[in-house]
């Protein structure tokens, strides 16, 4: 139908792929006292020599499973998740990575799983997170799933003009009614309800106490 | 003395007008899907055992359902069979079975972006673009009752169709292009091109504090729904219809029929009405320039987002033209892969 005489309009790429970035995708899912994240890392063609010399750690020209370990870890140190103004450790989960070939060739990806406890029963949270990985070259995404628990609800979230810095303010209806462990607040808030309770308690029967010693007197003792 | 013969002779022209017109009439006749299952019967028919054994997978074949891809063949390799390793019969077949199961604009479309590919091809050092590497499977058994599916795609182009019934349920798709502006002949191309042009409208249609809302404050460089990413949603933003006008919902509407008639004719109806449905809670969000030069496409990113919908379109800015480069996601969050002609 239009094999005819081609012209076109523009030069086009010879590639279809990534060139001078490094794409770094992440997803947010916020669950039930725990924070997930997922990220997808794209090298482009142009940036994949500054990348991969970090990944192959000795330089022989191939990725070892303790190289992608490495790497993984290398990402993980460049992130930072703050929840209410305090760092939270991330976990590597898991990561996995496209053979060579296509990620030199800006069509091959790094997948890498994370996640966070979250301590306490509070009910609401600030969730800040930041990519500080290859900022020179990065090309950032940061994005929040809508969360599968109905207790859990989201604020619009925030984020700078490259999507490196990622911020959004969450509701956890279910903390404060789970089982979730209690905070050290908590515990200090009980123990000084029992301590005033004990001494109400000691206070109502040395008074009741008193009152019968007295009643229980002979009359002719009195003054 | 008259013979019958030279009397037939006579009439085989209008002989064969009645016989065209009752086949005609007879195709007509049947329902789309009927024409569906016939045309990807027949396309089965050509191949021989092995080649079918190679087309047809479970219904339920997780690995192959998500077996897709924005990106070459050389990356991402598809199963199936290729339209390369196809004879000319079997290849008119298979092509004629996709034209079925899609709307005649969806098939124009999906032509224009193979004619794009074409043309990376003839620049290409390497041999992962061009018309053959395209592929056709079908998952399950072609029916007019229960679930199957038909894919086809390649480089920039994931058609995901399930079959239920009179429905055709076109998510998830890819449909990219690049370059998305050609010429054939003195006619321009651009596979993408309403796609851009009516967002751009839309866009313009709001007023101040309308674009304010939708105009995101960040950049958005990639799709974030694209391969990979099935069964996932995210936290809507930008400008909810509910706060545009009568005329900006029906911009908003057309926009979005851009992906949802691709399929079928029988299809888009029934699509566009759970679309409207949810229509109040659909969002529409823009990250980049808000002009274009004439006769181009948009450099922007727009993401349309609803209870059972998600668009994105996005520019790619891979050391050239993002405006030559676009690929673009159509989902339904609640019913990918026709989830929900199969739930029980």
């Amino acid at each position: 139908m239009l094999g005819c005489t081609l012209l076109l309009l523009a030069a086009v790429p010879a590639g279809a792929h990534r060139l001078d970035e490094y794409l770094q995708a992440t997803t947010i899912a916020l669950e039930k006292g725990k924070v997930e994240a997922d990220l997808r890392l794209v090298p482009g063609v142009a940036v994949f020599p500054m990348v991969f010399a970090q990944i192959d750690g000795d330089a022989d020209g191939s990725v070892s499973p303790a190289e992608e370990r490495a790497y993984a870890h290398r990402v993980l140190d460049d992130l930072s998740l703050r929840i209410d103004d305090t760092p939270l450790p991330l976990r590597l989960v898991s990561s996995a990575f496209s053979p060579k070939v296509l990620l030199e060739d800006g069509r091959g990806e790094i997948r890498i799983e994370l996640e966070a406890e979250v301590p306490g029963p509070a009910t609401r949270h600030r969730l800040v997170f930041e990519n500080r990985h290859q900022p020179r070259v990065g090309s950032y995404l940061a994005n929040v799933l809508v969360p599968a628990n109905p207790d859990i609800r989201i604020s619009a979230p925030e984020r700078n003009y490259d999507q490196s810095s990622f911020r959004l303010a969450y509701t956890d209806a279910s903390a404060a009614s789970g089982s979730a462990a209690w905070g050290w607040p908590d515990l200090a808030l009980a123990m000084l309800t029992l301590g005033l309770v004990v001494s109400a308690w000691r206070v109502t029967v040395r008074t009741r106490r008193s009152h019968q010693a007295l009643r229980a007197r002979p009359v002719g003792d009195q003054p | 003395m008259k013979t019958f013969r030279p009397n037939v002779l006579r009439n085989l022209p209008a002989i064969a007008a009645l016989f065209l017109f009752l086949a005609a009439h007879a195709v007509a006749a049947q329902s789309p899907t009927a024409q569906i299952v016939g045309a990807t019967n027949k396309f089965l028919s050509t191949l021989d055992d092995a080649q079918r054994k190679r087309v047809q997978f479970a219904f339920d074949d997780q690995q192959q359902r998500a077996r897709w891809s924005n990106l070459p063949i050389s990356s991402v390799p598809r199963a199936g069979l290729s339209m390369g390793e196809l004879n000319s019969a079997q290849r008119s077949a298979a092509l004629a079975a996709v034209a079925t199961v899609l709307s005649r604009k969806g098939f124009e479309k999906v032509q224009h972006i193979m004619e794009a590919d074409e043309l990376l091809r003839k620049d290409a050092p390497k041999p992962i673009f061009g018309k053959d590497l395209y592929f056709i499977s079908i998952l399950g058994t072609p029916s007019e009752k229960t679930p199957w599916m038909l894919q086809f795609g390649g480089h920039h182009l994931a058609l995901n169709i399930t079959i239920s019934g009179e429905r055709g349920m076109l998510t998830p798709s890819l449909v990219g292009a690049q370059p998305a502006l050609y010429k054939v002949n003195d006619t321009t191309i651009r596979p993408l091109g309403e796609e851009s042009d009516r967002a751009l409208a839309l866009l313009n249609a709001l007023d101040e504090a309308q674009r304010k809302q939708a105009i995101l404050t960040y950049r958005v460089a990639d799709l974030v729904l694209g391969p990979g990413q099935d069964g996932k949603t995210i936290q809507p933003e930008g400008l909810e219809a509910s706060a545009m006008n009568e005329q900006q919902r029906t911009m908003l509407l057309d926009l979005i029929a851009e992906w949802a008639t691709i399929v079928h004719d029988s299809s888009p109806g029934p699509r566009m009405a759970e679309i409207k449905s949810g229509l109040n809670e659909t969002w529409f969000a823009w990250s980049g320039a808000t002009t274009a030069d004439a006769g181009r496409n948009i450099t922007a990113y727009y993401r349309i987002q609803g209870p059972n919908l998600v668009i994105e379109y996005a520019p790619q800015p891979l050391g050239g033209d993002p405006s030559m480069h676009v690929h673009t996601m159509y989902r339904d969050p609640t019913n990918d892969y026709g989830r929900k002609a199969t739930a029980k």
